[in-house]
């Protein structure tokens, strides 16, 4: 528009220009001057025609775009009513009764959960060729049925080597399969949990923090062999807090079938510390094996308990303390089993770990009389990451080494050993676990015990 | 058997019996205070309130304090807020932590737990 407008201004202008000059300013205007402003008239007739084309393809562009706007505004149309439609639908269905009532109430209580270790072992026992000597799978599964009740129930899967056929060759596997534990816990209050079932027995702690991520070494200490693992029963157990900075008392008590003999008598060599689940399925009357007696090897079970002192100073500087002790019949002449175990465990910064206990048991006998294996075990950890050393390879890694010694009367033999070893740390559960150990036996059954060995254990938690 | 062997013998077994009987007494009083314990943890009154300030430990301190000890640190992403429950509830149990403490470690892993 403004472009025309200019045009036509200028003609106006001139034929004004020209209508307004005098005659005598008309003839002296030149051809030159005339020639020049033909020009000029010629140039501003094609500015006027290039001007019309682009006017026309504004044009044509200002229709396609009202095209597009009413395109758009139908689909504007289309939707909102789309959108309409649905909230009538919603407020329907709102207003409509549901088909089935939608449960109240809080989240679900009930959750399972699956935690639990795996292991695998590479050993060279002195004198004999090395292999992958086990593989391990322990899960523990958990079931917690609401804030206070909970059943868990740890298993062990074993794949070891086994003896060959011959004496001279030692060839196929043995498959082994514990249940651990299986118990059911009620917590009664805040300080007191009653737990029923195959426990752990609070001996000592070793057994109920001895998973193969846990110990630091790939084999157990030679006196915890003096002591039942498990056993069924049930317990009380709990913990009085003292003070304000995390100090404890803790305590257990329980009653288990305990130890028993494996053919009745009271002979040193028939004491089975596992013990049995109260049920005889081989008793013999009048000649016929029954499978209904429902008595047990010995007539009373055993009873046991421990209390512990834990005193920490801060956070990863503390002090536990603990007696422990079983007693009770282990056959149905009267017998006696007991033991005693002292226990200890000193941490003195996140990296320095000391622990240890000492098992003192009696065993009442008909043919040794009052029997006493005994034994105790120490060990110690440091984690390398407190030397502050910029080696991360290194900082991975916690040296360890243990001294042991059992005096195992019931088989004859003596046994201290030494190991030295390391702890490397993959992740936080996921660790190898090397060590070499210096067994020396004396006693009449000495010779039955292996020698040194080296021992290498993968060990997973999860 | 000589008499003196025999009154030995009966001596030691009595004093096994004792020591036996000593642990498990030991334990049942324990059990007994742990028992009374709740009536015991009721509220202080203001007086108390007022002479003793006490310092309550955090979840997070709870938690190294007691975890570490027995095995490496697990990371609260680990498990859902939910299944952290249980294995509290596990723990509590398997490590003799009073419930207070436990609820306390337990929230301090659900605040940062994985989905």
């Amino acid at each position: 528009m403004k472009k025309r407008s200019l045009f036509f201004g200028a003609v106006a202008a001139s034929c004004a220009v020209g209508v307004s000059l005098p005659a005598p300013v008309r003839a002296a205007v030149s051809d030159d001057d005339f020639n020049s402003l033909k020009q000029m008239v010629q140039q501003l007739g094609d500015k006027v025609q290039k001007l019309e084309q682009v006017h026309q393809q504004d044009q044509q562009s200002h229709q396609q775009d009202q095209q597009k706007i009413q395109q758009l505004q139908q689909q504007l149309d289309q939707t909102q009513q789309v959108a309409t439609n649905a909230v009538q639908k919603a407020e329907a269905a709102s207003q409509a009764p549901p088909a089935q009532a939608v449960p109240s109430g809080p989240a679900a209580r009930h959750n399972f959960q699956l935690v639990g270790d795996a292991e695998t072992e590479f050993g060279r026992i002195q004198g004999q060729k090395s292999a992958f000597a086990m593989a391990d799978f322990a899960p523990i599964f958990l079931y917690r049925a609401n804030d206070d009740i909970l059943f868990e129930a740890g298993f062990d899967f074993t794949l070891s080597n086994g003896s060959g056929p011959t004496a001279n060759t030692s060839s196929g596997t043995a498959y082994n399969f514990d249940l651990s534990f299986a118990t059911v816990d009620y917590a009664l209050n805040d300080y007191m949990t009653a737990v029923a079932g195959n426990m752990l027995l609070p001996l000592g702690t070793y057994t109920e923090r001895s998973a193969g991520w846990l110990n630091k070494f790939p084999d157990n200490p030679l006196p915890r062999g003096l002591l039942p693992s498990n056993g069924i029963g049930a317990q009380l157990r709990g913990a009085i807090p003292v003070g304000n900075n995390g100090q404890m008392l803790t305590y257990a008590v329980y009653g288990a079938n305990g130890p028993s003999s494996m053919d009745g008598t009271g002979n040193s060599s028939q004491l089975d510390l596992g013990g049995n689940v109260g049920i005889l399925n081989n008793s013999l009357y009048g000649g016929m094996t029954t499978f209904d007696n429902l008595g047990n090897l010995h007539s009373n079970p055993s009873g046991g308990g421990r209390i512990g002192w834990f005193y920490p100073l801060k956070a990863h500087y503390d002090l536990e303390l603990g007696v422990s002790g079983q007693t009770g019949e282990w056959n149905d002449l009267g017998n006696n089993w007991s033991a005693l175990v002292f226990d200890a465990s000193l941490h003195l910064s996140p990296y320095l770990e000391v622990k240890g206990e000492y098992i003192n048991t009696w065993v009442d006998t008909t043919d040794l009389g009052t029997i006493r294996p005994n034994g105790w075990w120490t060990q110690a950890g440091y984690k390398l990451s407190g030397l502050n050393l910029d080696l991360p390879m290194i900082n991975n890694v916690e040296l360890v080494g243990r001294y042991d010694r059992t005096d195992d009367v019931l088989f004859g033999a003596k046994a201290q050993r030494y190991t030295a070893g390391f702890v490397y740390y993959f992740t936080n559960t996921l660790l190898l676990e090397g060590d070499y150990e210096w067994l020396h036996n004396t006693g009449s059954n000495a010779a039955q015990i292996p020698n040194n060995e080296m021992l290498f254990q993968l060990s997973y938690g999860f | 058997m000589p008499i003196m062997k025999l009154l030995t013998l009966t001596v030691k077994r009595r004093l096994r019996t004792v020591l036996g009987l000593v642990v498990v007494a030991t334990a049942i009083s324990a059990v007994t205070v742990a028992l009374t314990a709740g009536e015991s943890a009721k509220p202080p009154t203001k007086a108390v309130k007022k002479t003793v300030k006490k310092k309550k430990l955090t979840g997070s301190e709870l938690y190294a304090i007691n975890c570490n000890r027995c095995h490496p640190e697990r990371y609260p992403t680990e498990w859902t807020p939910s299944q952290w429950k249980t294995v509290m509830l596990h723990m509590r149990v398997r490590a003799n932590l009073p419930a207070k403490q436990a609820k306390e470690i337990l929230k301090y892993l659900q605040e940062d737990a994985g989905n």
